[in-house]
């Protein structure tokens, strides 16, 4: 059992380090990963005041969210497309352990993301990260959640612009309703119980906890088996729609 | 190079014959259409086994299914010993697939392709790097194994394909039309690979609409039409099976308003014109060779050749499902037009 997960591990290593290889460069990747959530937040911090902490919290995640939900988009449903996918259904893995590779890839590129934003903006506009380890570790389980939201998307699509019109459908009411821009709290009421079916709310404040905490606190580790358990549900999610959609 | 020993798991059937794959009522629906209709057979160890059928008769879903890439909606496939359905893995660790589309990533090299269908196998690292030098080789790649696939022509991208398909040593191939649309230097390659893997032991299960391949390469064949199995036997036996018509193909020195007059022959069921060449169907040949010659003879023509044909598989395909050989080449053409346009 433990040598079968071990393998399977293994083999979405694989996949993923493919992934990497084939599908980073792609253009779809640098204009909705970095473009349009540095244009939105510029938008945004140009009509108003927002705090430093709020811009370098709330663009990681946007970052993040855009970037691996973009290239999952193109992983998938390109491969669909091209015929590649079935070299992957031909071969002995399992059809989560392919979810879970394409995720892996997403993940990987979710990190490079935010390592390229955080800790320059955090430099750039004074603002100190007092715990950078609960940072990464935030953007560990973000990016892995995000990943798994993007694979949501492409498992449904047939063809690219598809995956990216669902995955618009996903991200932009997202980036409204999770309190990126402002504190949750001045959100409706309604609203606020909304945004706690949203992965990007978790990501904001466990990432904004990081930044202004010094400490673990109880609602970071919320944060954390919020975007855990996200990421399971989705993976799971992910791989039976594959399932149905190759039947 | 191919003498190494592709090994693979088998049970006996009653002859004490050892199969390969065994498929038993076998069911695929889509919705309301029934694309696989209760198919039955198997394929011995070591033998290469022909798929034939129209586009459409359900011979891509019936290898997707066998290839686990599918599920069935009712029905057993057991490959190497294992049901593909609960031990999936383990089946498909024993078999290479070649797609109808190659399926190379455009964006790697031909090296990265091969190394990363052996990672997919777990092939040890020490191994695959030995592995892809000896298929980038025998394929013709390996001076180009640092190019990147989407800049091979379609014959190399197939060779790849199939050299992906190769890398972990499988007991048993499928090969879903591996030479449709290759020029016939890759064509003519890919056959004599077949041939060269079968004799070492590799079972193949082939599917091709290019009937007179499947009569030069495989031991038996199963003809498809409409989801249903409508015969199963070696390809002699099924020549055999329309021996009713024979045929007489004979040439003239001169071809011009001989195919009417050849039809008016007594004796003569149907005339075709192929080149230069006439072939007329007959009940017996020793009565209509005279008639022929007399034909000539009143006609001032001088004959070149004749000889009698036995019946091929084509005609046994024709005589099966009822359906002409260009039917399934046209439906193929049509079907890649369509897809290059979409």
């Amino acid at each position: 059992m433990v040598r079968a997960w071990a393998d399977s591990l293994i083999k979405a290593f694989y996949i993923a380090k493919k992934d990497a290889k084939v599908y980073y460069f792609k253009a779809p990747n640098f204009t909705y990963g970095l473009l349009i959530p540095v244009s939105l937040y510029l938008a945004f911090s140009m009509a108003g005041e927002i705090s430093s902490k709020l811009i370098v919290a709330g663009l990681t995640s946007l970052v993040m969210l855009f970037g691996t939900t973009s290239i999952e988009a193109v992983a998938v449903v390109l491969e669909k497309q091209t015929g590649t996918f079935e070299r992957l259904l031909a071969a002995p893995i399992s059809l989560f352990t392919i979810v879970l590779g394409k995720a892996l890839a997403g993940f990987f590129f979710g990190l490079i993301l935010a390592a390229v934003v955080l800790f320059p903006l955090a430099a750039v506009s004074g603002t100190v990260v007092m715990n950078p380890l609960l940072a990464v570790i935030a953007i560990a389980f973000t990016s892995m959640a995000f990943s798994a939201l993007g694979i949501i998307a492409s498992a449904y699509a047939k063809w690219v612009p598809e995956a990216q019109m669902l995955s618009n459908f996903l991200r932009f009411p997202m980036v409204f309703l999770s309190g990126t821009f402002t504190a949750l709290e001045a959100l409706p009421s309604q609203l606020q119980v909304v945004a706690r079916f949203l992965p990007l709310t978790y990501s904001v404040e466990a990432l904004r906890s990081s930044i202004a905490e010094p400490a673990v606190t109880y609602p970071y580790i919320l944060d954390i088996v919020a975007l855990a358990l996200f990421t399971i549900v989705l993976l799971a999610l992910s791989t039976k729609i594959l399932e149905k959609r190759i039947a | 190079m191919l003498s190494r020993i592709w090994s693979v798991n088998c049970v006996r059937n009653e002859h004490e014959m050892e199969i390969a794959i065994a498929v038993y009522d076998l069911t695929k629906q889509y919705g309301k259409i029934l694309a696989v209709d209760n198919i039955s057979f198997t394929v011995n160890q070591g033998e290469v086994f022909g798929f034939l059928g129209p586009n459409g008769a359900g011979k891509t879903t019936t290898i997707r299914m066998l290839t686990g890439q599918t599920r069935p909606t009712s029905g057993t496939v057991t490959v190497a010993e294992y049901d593909v359905v609960r031990e999936s893995i383990k089946a498909k660790e024993r078999v290479g697939v070649v797609p109808e589309v190659s399926n190379v990533y455009d964006e790697m090299s031909a090296w990265d392709n091969l190394v990363f269908a052996a990672q997919l196998y777990r092939v040890a690292k020490n191994e695959r790097e030995k592995r892809a030098k000896e298929l980038l080789e025998l394929f013709g790649l390996y001076e180009r194994r640092a190019d990147r696939a989407g800049n091979f022509s379609k014959g190399m991208k197939r060779r790849l394909t199939i050299a992906a398909a190769l890398i972990h040593k499988p007991g048993i191939l499928f090969l879903d039309e591996p030479t449709s649309g290759l020029d016939v230097q890759s064509s003519r390659m890919i056959r004599n690979l077949t041939k060269d893997l079968n004799k070492n032991g590799v079972t193949v299960f082939l599917t091709t609409h290019y009937i007179e391949e499947a009569d030069q390469l495989c031991q038996r064949v199963a003809m498809i039409n409409q989801g249903k199995i409508v015969a199963v036997d070696n390809p002699e036996k099924l020549k055999a099976s329309v021996e009713k018509h024979q045929i007489i193909e004979v040439s003239f020195d001169q071809t011009q308003n001989l195919e009417r007059k050849l039809a008016d022959l007594k004796y003569s069921n149907k005339v075709t014109q192929v080149g230069d060449k006439f072939r007329l169907h007959v009940r017996n040949t020793s009565e209509a060779v005279p008639l022929i010659i007399d034909f000539a003879r009143e006609n001032g023509l001088k004959i070149v050749s004749i000889n009698t044909l036995n019946p091929s598989l084509e005609d046994a395909f024709v005589e099966m499902t009822g359906l002409s050989p260009e039917v399934m080449a046209t439906e193929k053409e049509q079907g890649k037009k369509a897809a290059s346009l979409g």
